[in-house]
Formats: C-alpha cells, sequence, structure tokens
C-alpha cells in the first residue's frame, strides 16, 4: 500500500511541475528583459506621440540605431530606406538579373557578387549562366526564382548593418528544380541557443532537406530570425506569350508598350523593382492609434467624406431607396421585386465574447527600484615612512 | 521493489527536464543583476542609453587608437561624404555616445578587401587632464577577427576597462586579454562584471552599395577630432609616465561573439 502511495504521490508532483512550466519550480531569481522589439518602445506602457511619451527608437532603417545626437532621439537622423546586402555566392559565373517595368535588366550581377535591395520587398530575378547547363543551346537556361527581403528586426539589425545575407545555389538545387521540384531557401539569424560557434553567422534551410510537410520559413522563424527567402521552380517566364496591348480605339494616338531590355554586359544597369511585400515592418507590435485631437477630419461628416443626406446608395428595378418624396408620374408597373437565397447554409452566429491570452515565457522579470543608497568611501591610510603602492604594481616598497 | 523505483526516478528525470528546458532560452543573469542589453541589442542602443541615463556626458572626446596587425590604413568618417584617412596606428577622438563607421584598408593579408567595421563608444575614460591624447581606448584587430569577416561571420567585441581588484596580479601584462564567449551569454554583463564596459566594435563582410551612394551604411557619423603631436611626446620619456602606462592597464577585450 504504502509503494502505492508513493507511486501516487509522485505522478501527482511530476504532474503538477509540469503544468507550472517547471520554471517555477528552478526559479533563481533571474531578470528576464523585454524582447528587443519590445524595448524600441520605451513607453511608458503606451505609443505615439503625447506628454511623456518616449518615441520609438529608430529601427528599420538599417543603421537607424547610430547614436544619438544631443538633444533627443531620432532627430537629425538620415531616414533612408533600410537595404540588406544580398551576396549572391555561387556558382561562380552566374549571372543574375531582375525584372524591371516592363521587362528584365538581365546580367546585371555576376557571382560571387553583392547587391543591396530595399527590405521588405520581394523580387523576381532572372538567373542565366548556370553552370553546364547552357551548353551551345541557342535558348540559354534561365531561372526566375524570387526573393523575399525581410526588414530588419531588433535581433538582426547589428548582423544586417555589418555583414550581407549569403545566397548560394548548389548543384543540388538546381537538380531538384529540374526534377520540377520546388525549393525554397529560407536564410536566418539563429537564436542564440542555436548557434553553434562563437561567431555569429547565418544558416540557411533548404525545403528539399526537410522531412515532407515541414515547412521551412516556419521551422527558421522558430530557430531564429529570418532575413530572406528564396523561391525557385522551373517555370519559364521569359518564353514568348499573348502581349499586352491596350485598348483598340484610342485614334491617332494609339502607343504600344513596349519592353524593355536591359542588359548588363553593355554596361547598362537598373535598380530592380519590387513586386509584393515581404515579412512585416512591425514585428509583433501594432502601430499608435490615435483616436482623435488630430485635426484631420476623421469624424464621418455628410457630404464630405461620406454620401450627402438622402443620397440613395442601392439600386433596385423598382426604383431607388431614399427618403420620403411626393409621387411623380403614373404608378409603377412592377409592384414587387425580390430575391431569396436558398443557399444551404450553417454558419455559426458570431462570437459574442473573444477572450485572448498572451503571455511571454518566461514571464518579464524585473529589480525593483533603487530606495536606498548607502555610499561610503574609503581612504587609505599610511603610517610615517610608509609608501603608498598599488596592488596592481606587486612591487616591494623600499 | 526494483519497478516502482526505476517508475519513480524515471518520473523524476522527466520533471528535472520539464524545468530545465525554459531556463536554457535565456541570458543568464550575472551577479544577480538584470542586463537588459546584450551583444545583440541593435546597434547604437547602449550608447544612446548611456546618454539617456546621464552616464556619459554628450559632446565630449574620447581619443581612440585602432591598430592593426599590419601595415595599413584606417578610415573615420564624419560622414559618409568626408572621410579622414589616416595610417595605422590611427588615433582620433570621437564623440562618446555615438556609432562610428571605420574603413580598414591596405591590409597586405587580405589584398582588395575593405572591411568596416563601427565603433560604439558608451563610455570614456578619466585620464588626467590635459593628457587624454595620451591614454586612448586601444582597439586592436587580430588576423583572425579579419578572416571571420572576410567569410561572413559577425565579430562582436565588448571592451572594457578592468577593475584592479578583480584581476589577478599574476595577468597584468602589456597584452589585451581576448575572451571568448558562448553565444547564449550575455558579452555586455560578462565585461561589466569584470570592470566597466567602454565599447562595442562589431566587424563583419559587409561593404557600402557600389551602385549608389549609400549614406545609411555609414550612418550620421560625427565629430572627429585629430590631434597632431610631436613624436617625442608619445615616447614615455619619464619612468612616471611610464608607472601611469603599467597601472593603467588600457581597455581589454572582454567578450567576443
Amino acid at each position: 500500500m504504502k509503494y502505492y502511495f508513493l507511486a501516487l504521490g509522485t505522478v501527482v508532483v511530476v504532474c503538477v511541475g509540469c503544468a507550472m512550466d517547471g520554471s517555477h519550480l528552478t526559479d533563481k531569481g533571474e531578470y528576464h528583459a523585454p524582447p528587443a522589439a519590445m524595448m524600441a518602445r520605451p513607453g511608458p506602457m503606451v505609443d505615439g506621440p503625447g506628454p511623456g511619451v518616449i518615441p520609438q527608437m529608430a529601427m528599420g532603417g538599417g543603421p537607424g540605431m547610430w547614436g544619438c545626437p544631443p538633444g533627443g532621439p531620432g532627430m537629425g537622423m538620415p531616414q533612408a530606406p533600410a537595404t540588406s546586402q544580398i551576396r549572391f555566392v555561387g556558382p561562380i559565373g552566374l549571372h543574375i538579373g531582375w525584372l524591371i517595368p516592363n521587362g528584365y535588366a538581365e546580367n546585371q550581377l555576376v557571382a560571387p557578387a553583392s547587391y543591396n535591395f530595399f527590405q521588405g520587398g520581394t523580387y523576381r530575378l532572372k538567373i542565366t549562366n548556370l553552370p553546364g547547363r547552357d551548353a551551345g543551346g541557342q535558348d540559354p537556361v534561365a531561372l526566375y526564382p524570387t526573393l523575399q527581403v525581410y526588414p530588419t528586426h531588433p535581433n538582426t539589425e547589428a548582423y544586417l548593418t555589418h555583414n550581407s545575407v549569403p545566397i548560394q545555389l548548389t548543384e543540388e538545387d538546381l537538380e531538384q528544380v529540374e526534377s520540377n521540384n520546388f525549393v525554397t531557401k529560407v536564410i536566418y539569424l539563429p537564436d542564440a541557443k542555436y548557434q553553434e560557434l562563437a561567431i555569429a553567422n547565418v544558416e540557411t534551410l533548404v525545403s528539399t532537406r526537410l522531412d515532407p510537410g515541414v515547412d521551412p520559413i516556419q521551422e527558421a522563424d522558430k530557430r531564429g530570425t529570418i532575413m530572406a527567402v528564396l523561391r525557385m521552380g522551373n517555370k519559364d517566364l521569359g518564353s514568348a506569350g499573348p502581349v499586352a496591348r491596350p485598348m483598340a480605339g484610342m485614334g491617332q494616338d494609339e502607343f504600344e508598350q513596349v519592353s524593355h531590355q536591359v542588359d548588363g554586359d553593355k554596361g547598362e544597369l537598373m535598380p530592380p523593382m519590387p513586386i509584393g511585400p515581404a515579412g512585416q515592418n512591425t514585428p509583433g507590435i501594432p502601430g499608435a492609434m490615435m483616436m482623435a485631437g488630430s485635426g484631420y477630419p476623421g469624424a464621418p461628416i455628410s457630404g464630405v467624406n461620406m454620401q450627402a443626406w438622402g443620397m440613395p446608395i442601392t439600386g433596385t428595378p423598382i426604383g431607388l431607396p431614399g427618403p420620403t418624396h411626393l409621387p411623380l408620374g403614373g404608378p409603377a408597373s412592377l409592384q414587387s421585386h425580390t430575391v431569396r437565397n436558398r443557399t444551404q447554409q450553417n454558419i455559426p452566429k458570431p462570437t459574442k465574447d473573444m477572450l485572448i491570452d498572451v503571455s511571454h515565457e518566461p514571464g518579464l522579470s524585473l529589480p525593483p527600484p533603487v530606495g536606498y543608497i548607502n555610499y561610503k568611501e574609503k581612504h587609505p591610510v599610511y603610517s610615517p615612512g610608509e609608501l603608498s603602492n598599488p596592488a596592481w604594481n606587486n612591487a616591494q616598497p623600499h | 521493489m526494483v519497478k516502482i523505483s526505476s517508475i519513480i526516478a524515471g518520473l523524476l528525470a522527466v520533471l528535472l527536464t520539464c524545468g530545465t528546458s525554459v531556463l536554457a532560452q535565456q541570458y543568464p543573469a550575472v551577479d544577480g543583476r538584470q542586463f537588459p542589453l546584450n551583444q545583440m541589442s541593435p546597434p547604437g542602443t547602449a550608447a544612446q542609453w548611456a546618454v539617456n541615463a546621464g552616464r556619459v556626458t554628450p559632446g565630449s572626446f574620447q581619443p581612440v587608437k585602432v591598430t592593426l596587425p599590419a601595415e595599413g590604413k584606417v578610415t573615420f568618417y564624419e560622414s559618409w561624404d568626408r572621410p579622414l584617412e589616416l595610417a595605422a596606428p590611427a588615433q582620433a577622438g570621437l564623440l562618446v555616445g555615438r556609432m562610428y563607421r571605420l574603413k580598414v584598408s591596405g591590409l597586405e593579408e587580405f589584398s582588395g578587401i575593405d572591411f568596416f567595421p563601427s565603433i560604439e563608444l558608451i563610455d570614456r575614460l578619466h585620464p588626467p587632464a590635459g593628457r587624454e591624447e595620451d591614454f586612448p581606448i586601444d582597439f586592436e584587430f587580430t588576423i583572425e577577427e579579419f578572416e571571420w569577416a572576410a567569410a561572413g561571420r559577425l565579430v562582436t567585441k565588448v571592451l572594457y576597462l578592468e577593475q584592479p581588484d578583480r584581476v589577478p596580479q599574476l595577468l597584468l601584462d602589456q597584452t589585451q586579454r581576448i575572451t571568448t564567449i558562448e553565444p547564449s551569454r550575455n558579452a555586455l554583463a560578462e565585461a561589466d562584471s569584470l570592470g566597466r564596459p567602454m565599447a562595442i566594435v562589431r566587424m563583419g563582410g559587409r561593404t557600402p552599395d557600389p551602385h549608389r551612394p549609400d549614406p545609411s551604411f555609414y550612418g550620421p557619423g560625427g565629430p572627429i577630432r585629430v590631434v597632431k603631436r610631436p613624436t617625442e611626446a608619445l615616447k614615455p620619456a619619464s619612468h612616471q609616465q611610464a608607472d601611469f602606462s603599467a597601472g593603467w592597464r588600457g581597455p581589454v577585450a572582454a567578450g567576443r561573439r
């Protein structure tokens, strides 16, 4: 019987211990600072302009935290768009181009080479001169991957301002693409606990090396902070297709859309055009919301930023709903117009109350504020004839 | 009997595993004190906090000396279009509480490669009045660090002025001591436990944009003060100055990631 109670007690202790997340049982009184993204907004507790509110520290501008000039943070600092330097490591001799308005800028870079892409954008690249794949062919093999350049995160700002993000296409990647596989490469800066070496370096997750069903982006997000994502397939975007033309009947001024071809081999360079966003600009924290007092007509004003009072907004075949008015002309022939939606619907009612529990793990823990200071200075006392000699000198008085 | 004991031992092992999994994600506390900043904080944050907290006086210059493992040139940037190139070892006065971008070039071991480290001054020294230029903060770069940076890694060093009573006397030699710590440890906290952190140096492989002007890469920079001194003044002429140099020891690289 006593073994039974002993085992039962142990099970209870284990279950309670795991439910308490373990840290409570082994709490050593350590302090846990808020994450860097939260510390970039000192507050207190609120954001946005206002009395006593410290503005958000510059971030996302690449080197946006380059010190603070006297007078306050964020003053006098140039707010240039942030860039991430992407370094195309190899294969050596690879030609990299990208999408520009109305065409492609080809051969803009020859690997190994670097280019500063604006953060928060998705770019369409054109990769040619693949090793061993352009042997005498009239139509050179080209790949059209997309490159997502993520915005700076407080965890990656130090790295991005001092390092480039390496991207290398391996022979395995090219073979996977030729085999109709979709390759996703995620370049991320691992968290400290996932770094194998003392000197920080990026790591790359490749979708083809992960187990089926594992999302490389989610996996990289668990291990660190994503800086760039390259997606690559074998879809040929350079093949001739229907050309978009403007509408006919534009008279003598009809024009034709011209496709631009920019070739870097001829010394023609042109920056890439983003085709979409990438990442989040504000990691996990929404922006400030001003409720009133801004002076901008945010409230609905009839006839200014909404329809004038009495203006009908819904059209039906029997007339327009609106304010009552005197009937004009003869009576309407159509007396009824009904549309019924007979679709079977099983839509639950809207949630009446929403409760979301959020928490940091482990919780934030700061030391109590200083309430007492005991300042004491000790002065050396020497006897007559005794020589003052610092401890570090390690010399004997003589 | 044996079976029940094995079960209990196994469950206790599970309990201990649950307890330690969370702690491994945090920077451990040093001396039971809180350090909200670490070496991975956004560049410039430590300097900005030092100014906001009143630990340093904005507008005060701190001489720094950049030493290379071989002959080379060091370029300081007041702004992106106002470089100031000096031969190594290069000494210049930088504002405390700011962050400067540097360029290191002309290294024989790295032909054609330029490095662009940054220096973030978070504190300053207090030498005797009028002799500030004799006691610069010495930034020594090694071949190994340049190799890491050329390979695309981020080298972060925290320089601190060691506290004499926390350093064994046997270690008081002329060379700087470099301690490499694990990534999961807070280099700023480790430096603070051994003395007074003075500066954070970061160096990687990024270079400015060759296709267009890249002012944001250099940051806002700041005023630079260069004092040209006669060569004689650099030599320790008297034993009193030699005592100072032996006693001050200079800041020592504490953490490096």
